[in-house]
């Protein structure tokens, strides 16, 4: 046989994904997957075990030959804790500096770290608190204050100071002893956003400190490879995707698992024109939203409350099956294993699905309010605008399952109540399923092989036929 | 010493986009850092730009005679927000019709503006009566 072999896996929390591909030329093709759980006591047996199927039976694979690229996302993946000043400033961008990370925010403060916050940071447990606030040259009262307020801690957790370049000396000072990293200010200007380094930080901070802690040093000695996390790796497919391939100039990506919903857009966010404006913080234009209350199993109580009209606009509040909805949530946020053997299981999953397909994409998306003014009606955007976006991926367990459009089409959310609001949502993608879960496994190959990944991730998809055309819910 | 930073913007539903381009470029040339909000900014983000980046000032242009509405509050707010000291500096055609402009100046120096300026003025007039504040200010 032409060509070589690749191994790609993907720890997750609850299994571990190994594919075994051929690279030929420029080409990338699944030879097998194969599926272990995780062990999550030694993450090295389940990567194994793996690893052992995927290459059984190959008389080339004498294995120790073939290359392993893994990531992971196991133990709660990357944590991080926002520190910024101002919530609509640098607390944003910190925020979107984490999530672009392939972080999960688990705590974000605005202003003086009190000693409820701190004792709240202990009891989280982040990887890495990501420490901002103050433009270059601006606020450095909030930021020198927090910084002594965290040295009084005994987080074991990265720190990283990404705020004010004026103290940065300062608060490498008070931070003396801590393991402390420093990049460039997320926020160097109002209105600047500056997230690369932090990001590359991050990065390196997973790899040389987080890795270990998370048990999967064995992993690095058995491959001779560092791991990337996996949101990480997704983050830098889709940019991939977006940059090279044609057709796919804008496009989104959902990743919907029994905690979290992630959202990916590669899409410019603002448009410009006559009469539209942008007020707050233009977003990038490639972005990643991470939300830990929308999930099909752990978040599933959550998500139904806080989505309750969603469900209720559904179904009748005061019905059969509103009880029966209920009760198949309470009942999968305690089995977080259970999948539903009967049609109307699996039509409950499906709503909980919708409903965070839904709130995934508005969260994630802007809004655009008409505005009336003496000089005349402006429109005034805040937020990312994804009406371009005309293809939507799905991934993870449920959504890549689909096999029609109907959940993923529920990113084209109604309009808001109020009349002179829009979301910024798309309007009519075409859908596909990763029903082969072939993004998390061929993202962990694009740092080396950008092309080759980038099509075979997109020439694996399920087109979702698109219904008959749908009436304009624009009206 | 450094560069003082100075907010600048047009308050409220105001889209007058022209002489915030000229303030922003004559107190750029005149050795201020100017943060530059442009049109239609509200008081949270001229209070959220100044909290940032420790600004010593707000210079809230408003051209389109709702002014005093709009302005209304933003010292109150800044104080709250940990401003005390900020100065807040108020010009254009700050009110509809022909009221005279010193009731005008006494309205927002009664919301606690500390400086007013009507639509037309020297701007190198201005620019030193800003820097004298700051000085001020700083002792």
């Amino acid at each position: 046989m032409n060509g070589k072999l690749l191994l790609s896996v993907d720890i997750g929390s609850t299994y571990t994904k190994g594919g075994l591909f051929l690279l030929d030329g420029e080409e990338l093709r699944l030879l097998g997957r194969k599926v272990r759980p995780t062990t999550v006591d030694d993450l090295g047996r389940g990567f194994a075990d793996v690893r052992a199927a995927a290459l059984a039976g190959r008389p080339d694979g004498a294995s120790g030959d073939v290359p392993v690229y893994w990531l992971s996302s196991a133990r709660g993946g990357l944590k991080i804790a926002a520190v910024g000043l101002t919530p609509d400033l640098t607390l944003s961008v910190a925020r979107m500096a984490a999530t672009s990370a392939g972080g999960k925010v688990v705590r974000a403060f605005s202003y003086e770290l009190a000693s409820d916050d701190l004792a709240e940071l202990e009891a989280v447990a982040p990887d890495i608190v990501l420490l901002t606030g103050g433009t270059d040259g601006g606020n450095s009262r909030v930021v020198l204050h927090n910084a002594a307020r965290l040295a009084e801690t005994a987080l074991p957790a990265v720190i990283l100071y990404a705020g004010n370049r004026k103290v940065r000396d300062r608060v490498a000072g008070i931070l003396a002893g801590r393991d402390l990293v420093t990049a460039a200010n997320v926020m160097p200007e109002v209105g600047t956003i500056d997230i690369e380094p932090a990001r590359e930080v991050i990065r390196r901070a997973f790899l040389d400190r987080i890795v270990d802690g998370k048990g999967l040093s064995g992993v690095v000695a058995a491959t001779g490879r560092e791991p990337l996390p996996t949101p990480l790796a997704v983050f830098e497919l889709v940019r991939t995707i977006g940059e090279r391939l044609p057709g796919w100039e804008d496009f989104a990506l959902i990743d919907m698992g029994g905690a979290t919903t992630d959202f990916y857009s590669f899409t410019e966010s603002f448009h410009g024109g006559d009469s539209i404006l942008l007020r707050g913080l233009r977003e990038p234009k490639l972005k990643r939203t991470v939300e830990g209350d929308l999930g099909l199993r752990v978040s599933a109580e959550a998500l139904f409350k806080s989505e309750k009209a969603f469900f209720e606009s559904r179904l009748d509040p005061d019905g059969e099956e509103f009880a029966a909805l209920r009760d198949h949530v309470a009942r999968v946020s305690r089995e977080t294993e259970y999948l539903p053997g009967d049609d109307r299981g699996r039509r409950f999953d499906e709503l909980l699905a919708a409903a965070c397909v839904r709130a995934a994409a508005l969260r994630h998306g802007g809004v655009v309010q008409r505005v009336f003014t003496p000089q005349g009606g402006f429109d005034v955007q805040r937020g990312k605008d994804l009406r371009r976006v005309d293809r939507l991926i799905g991934s993870g367990g449920f959504l890549a399952g689909l096999s029609d459009p109907a959940v993923l089409l529920e990113v084209c959310a109604p309009d808001a109540a109020d009349p002179d609001t829009r979301h910024l949502v798309p309007e009519a993608p075409a859908c596909y399923a990763d029903d082969q879960y072939l993004i998390p496994l061929l993202a962990n190959l694009a740092a080396e092989f950008p092309d080759a990944a980038a099509r075979a991730a997109v020439a694996g998809l399920k087109p979702l036929p698109s219904p008959k055309k749908t009436t304009d819910k624009r009206g | 010493m450094a560069a003082p930073r100075i907010v600048l913007g047009v308050i409220g539903a105001d889209c007058h986009s022209v002489g915030n381009k000229i303030l922003d470029a004559y107190f750029t040339e005149a050795g201020f850092h100017v943060i530059n909000l442009g049109v239609m900014v509200s008081q949270d983000e001229f209070l959220d730009a100044a909290v940032e980046s420790d600004a010593k000032a707000i210079l809230v242009s408003s051209l389109y005679g709702h002014g005093l509405i709009d302005c209304e509050g933003l010292r109150q707010k800044a104080v709250e927000r940990g401003l005390e000291g900020i100065l807040l500096y108020a010009g254009g055609n700050l009110v509809v019709g022909k009221t005279p402009f010193e009731e005008v100046e006494r309205k927002f120096k009664d919301m606690g503006f500390d400086r007013v300026f009507p639509a037309h003025i020297e701007l190198d007039e201005a620019a030193k009566l800003l820097r004298e504040d700051i000085e001020a200010k700083a002792k």
